[in-house]
C-alpha cells in the first residue's frame, strides 16, 4: 500500500480530481458563490470571499501534487477541505436542506428533490475515498521518512 | 519539528499565492464574473423550507396573492390626462355622467397593489404578473446578465444580485425612483421560477431601501415562456 507506484499515481489522480474541480469555480466566480450561499453554512458577509478564493486553493494545491512540489502540504490542505466539504454536506443532509454540491459544475442542475439527495449521499462516500487517498499519501511518506 | 514548521510555511505560502490568484484573476475578470470581496446575503444562514413536490417549471404553488382591489373611478371636470394612452377607465358599479379621468397607469397599479411596507416581497403568479405587465410597471431580471441576454420578459431590465454591479444598479434605480411617491410603485422581480431565490434577494435588497411595493414572480421566466407572453432577447430591455 505504501509502494512509490503507487503512491504517486494517488498522488496525481487526487491532483487531477482537485484542478478539474477548481477550473469552473475559476472560470464563474458569482455561480460558484451562489452554490456556497446554498450551504446555509457560511456567514452572508464571507460567501464571496470563500467563492474567489477556494477554488484558486484547490488549483494551486492541485497542481502541487500533480507536480509533486510541495506534496505534504498540498494534501494536508486537500485534506482540510475534504474535511470541510464532508462536514457541510452531512449538515445539510441532516437538516434536509438539499443542494447541489457544486464540486464540479457550478451552473444549477434541474434535478428533481430525490436525485439531488441521491447525489448528496455519493458526494460523501466520494469525498471520504479522497481522503482515504490523502491518507495513503501520508502513510507513505511516513513509511519512507522512518527507516 | 522542523518538519512541521517547514510543512506549515508551504501551506501557508500556497494559501497566500492562491489568495493573490484569485485578487489578480478578480481584478482582470469582467462585469459579469467579477464580485464585491464582502457581499451583503441576509438569510445567508436561514434553511428555506423543504421545498414542496412541484417540479421546477411551471407548477403552480400555493402563494399569497394579493387580493385585487377595484379601482375606484375618478371623478373629476378635467378632461384627459396627456399621458394617457386611450384607454378607457375601468369604471365598476356606476351610472355617473360627470366626465371621468383615468388615472395614470402607475396610480392605477398603485390602487391594484397598494404597499406593503411591512414585508419586502409579495409572491405573485402569472395572472397578476401579467396585470401589472400590461399597467407598465418596471420589471427586474434577478437571473445572471448571460441568462438575461439569451432570453428575459420585454422590458424587464437586468439586475444579478450575484454580479458586482449589483449595488451600482440599485443605486441608479434609488437615484430614478428616490422619491416616497415612487417608491411606492409596484415593481416586479423574478428569476428562474422553481427553487430559484435571486429574485427574492433583489427584494430585500430593495426593500432594504425603503422600496415598499415589491412583487416576485413565484413562477418566474419559465413560467412566463410558457404562457407564450413577450420575450426579448439581447442585453437591451
Amino acid at each position: 500500500m505504501t509502494h512509490p507506484w503507487l503512491t504517486i499515481r494517488v498522488q496525481i489522480a487526487l491532483g487531477i480530481f482537485f484542478v478539474a474541480a477548481a477550473l469552473p469555480k475559476i472560470a464563474d466566480p458569482p455561480s460558484f458563490a451562489h452554490m456556497v450561499y446554498n450551504y446555509r453554512i457560511v456567514p452572508g458577509a464571507l460567501i464571496n470571499f470563500m467563492a474567489l478564493t477556494m477554488p484558486w486553493i484547490e488549483l494551486l494545491s492541485g497542481l502541487a501534487l500533480i507536480l509533486g512540489i510541495w506534496k505534504g502540504a498540498a494534501r494536508t490542505i486537500i485534506a482540510a477541505m475534504l474535511l470541510v466539504f464532508i462536514t457541510a454536506i452531512t449538515v445539510n443532509l441532516m437538516r434536509n436542506n438539499v443542494i447541489d454540491c457544486g464540486c464540479f459544475d457550478v451552473s444549477a442542475a434541474n434535478k428533481t428533490h430525490e436525485e439531488r439527495l441521491a447525489d448528496m449521499h455519493w458526494v460523501v462516500i466520494r469525498d471520504l475515498g479522497m481522503l482515504l487517498m490523502c491518507a495513503q499519501g501520508w502513510w507513505a511518506s511516513r513509511r519512507t521518512a522512518t527507516p | 519539528m522542523m518538519n512541521w514548521r517547514r510543512h506549515f510555511i508551504e501551506a501557508a505560502t500556497l494559501i497566500v499565492a492562491a489568495v493573490l490568484c484569485a485578487a489578480v484573476s478578480n481584478a482582470i475578470a469582467g462585469r459579469e464574473r467579477k464580485m464585491l470581496w464582502s457581499g451583503t446575503y441576509p438569510n445567508a444562514m436561514t434553511v428555506p423550507a423543504p421545498a414542496t413536490a412541484t417540479p421546477s417549471s411551471g407548477g403552480q404553488a400555493p402563494t399569497p396573492v394579493p387580493a385585487p382591489v377595484v379601482a375606484a373611478p375618478v371623478t373629476t371636470t378635467t378632461t384627459t390626462t396627456p399621458t394617457q394612452t386611450g384607454e378607457a377607465p375601468i369604471l365598476h358599479g356606476t351610472t355617473t355622467t360627470t366626465t371621468t379621468t383615468a388615472p395614470p397607469k402607475h396610480a392605477e397599479s398603485q390602487q391594484l397593489f397598494p404597499p406593503h411596507p411591512d414585508k419586502p416581497y409579495i409572491e405573485i403568479q402569472y395572472d397578476a404578473v401579467k396585470q401589472l405587465y400590461d399597467k407598465g410597471v418596471l420589471f427586474l431580471d434577478a437571473r445572471r446578465t448571460s441568462v438575461y441576454e439569451q432570453g428575459h420578459i420585454a422590458g424587464a431590465r437586468p439586475f444579478s444580485v450575484w454580479e458586482s454591479d449589483i449595488d451600482e444598479k440599485v443605486n441608479k434605480l434609488f437615484e430614478e425612483r428616490g422619491d416616497p411617491k415612487q417608491q411606492a410603485e409596484p415593481i416586479v422581480i423574478y428569476c428562474s421560477g422553481g427553487d430559484c431565490e435571486d429574485s427574492h434577494m433583489l427584494a430585500q435588497k430593495l426593500w432594504g431601501i425603503q422600496y415598499n411595493n415589491v412583487y416576485v414572480y413565484k413562477d418566474g421566466f419559465p413560467d412566463w415562456q410558457k404562457h407564450g407572453a413577450p420575450i426579448h432577447t439581447g442585453s437591451a430591455p
